[in-house]
């Protein structure tokens, strides 16, 4: 048999999350919060490039930003894009689609983007990083125990 | 049939028993499952598995957090580090702003994003975010199955 092994170039650290005393901060399980954050260059339709911390979200479809974000993709206003449901915890939301171009883990590339005006300002990531696309061009490893993510850009 | 022990351990030790045919396919899948080795085969026929070796108490843990400390932290972490152990003093000086952190300054702040965007039309690949006023309520249910905390 020919056995293939498929290794991870990248490690990404999840970041542990303290208060402003640095102590770390618990869920309700009492157990500290890491987040796997990852940081995105999004290529403005100007050429120009800017970096953001997105959270990666298995849970999230398709990559999405906070609504105030729409001067970045060239947008006079939020809800020019195409119009999608989507469904939060409790709710099923309007959101609007866009294609951006965007350098994530070493490659660029073009991903579909969702605008979404209900979520909330966090100074440590502006959205979430989702599937569509991100899946198809990486391969991911999880290794919770140790807060680490792993990823090939050759899967 | 024999089946070394260590094989069970060791996901490549018991795909090559499979190479020589000394156990069935169903068999292998089977202690592949026994030992906790997540398996998927495709519509092609291939198996895919996944492991990890591990080198248990390699250094013990006050070296580890020495040999950890000397690791080259990658750019984007770094400025999250950054972020994250100036977080206070960002609060105290931009809170409502958005901003904008480059080799670990502030180098551009602004209450509106194309204001921000026009400061720093200079820099290349400068990182931004916003500093929300109010303290940050760690509750992620507002979109897309982000567990709540």
């Amino acid at each position: 048999l020919l056995m293939v092994s498929k290794n991870f170039e990248q490690t990404i650290p999840f970041r542990e999350i303290r208060d402003s005393s640095g102590n770390p901060i618990f869920d309700v399980n009492g157990n500290p919060i890491w987040l796997p954050l990852v940081t995105v260059t999004i290529i403005a339709p100007i050429g120009s490039r800017i970096s953001l911390s997105l959270y990666f979200d298995t849970g999230a479809s398709v990559t999405t930003l906070r609504s105030e974000f729409y001067p970045l993709l060239g947008l006079r206003s939020w809800n020019e894009g195409v119009r999608r449901q989507t469904s939060t915890g409790s709710d099923t939301i309007d959101v609007y689609q866009y294609t951006i171009s965007m350098e994530v883990f070493g490659k660029t590339i073009e991903c579909p983007i969702y605008l979404n005006n209900r979520m909330p300002a966090h100074p440590f990531f502006s959205g979430l990083l989702g599937r569509e696309t991100i899946y198809k061009e990486f391969g991911f490893g999880f290794w919770e125990k140790i807060h680490e993510l792993y990823v090939t850009p050759n899967p | 049939m024999t089946i070394n022990i260590s094989n069970t351990q060791n996901p490549q030790g018991i795909i090559s028993s499979v190479s020589i045919g000394s156990i069935s396919p169903e068999d292998v899948l089977d202690l592949l499952g026994k030992g906790g080795i997540e398996y998927y085969i495709t519509v092609e026929g291939d198996l895919m598995f996944k492991y990890w070796q591990i080198y248990e108490n390699f250094v013990p843990k006050e070296q580890a957090a020495i040999l950890r400390t000397g690791q080259p932290v990658p750019e984007q972490v770094d400025r999250l580090e950054w972020l994250s152990n100036n977080l206070d003093n960002i609060r105290r000086d931009h809170s409502g702003h958005w901003i904008a952190i480059l080799n670990n300054e502030v180098v551009a702040s602004a209450v509106t994003l194309p204001d921000l965007l026009t400061q720093i039309a200079k820099y290349d690949n400068p990182f931004i975010t916003f500093i929300p006023v109010e303290s940050v309520v760690w509750d992620f249910t507002f979109a897309y199955g982000i567990q709540k905390f």
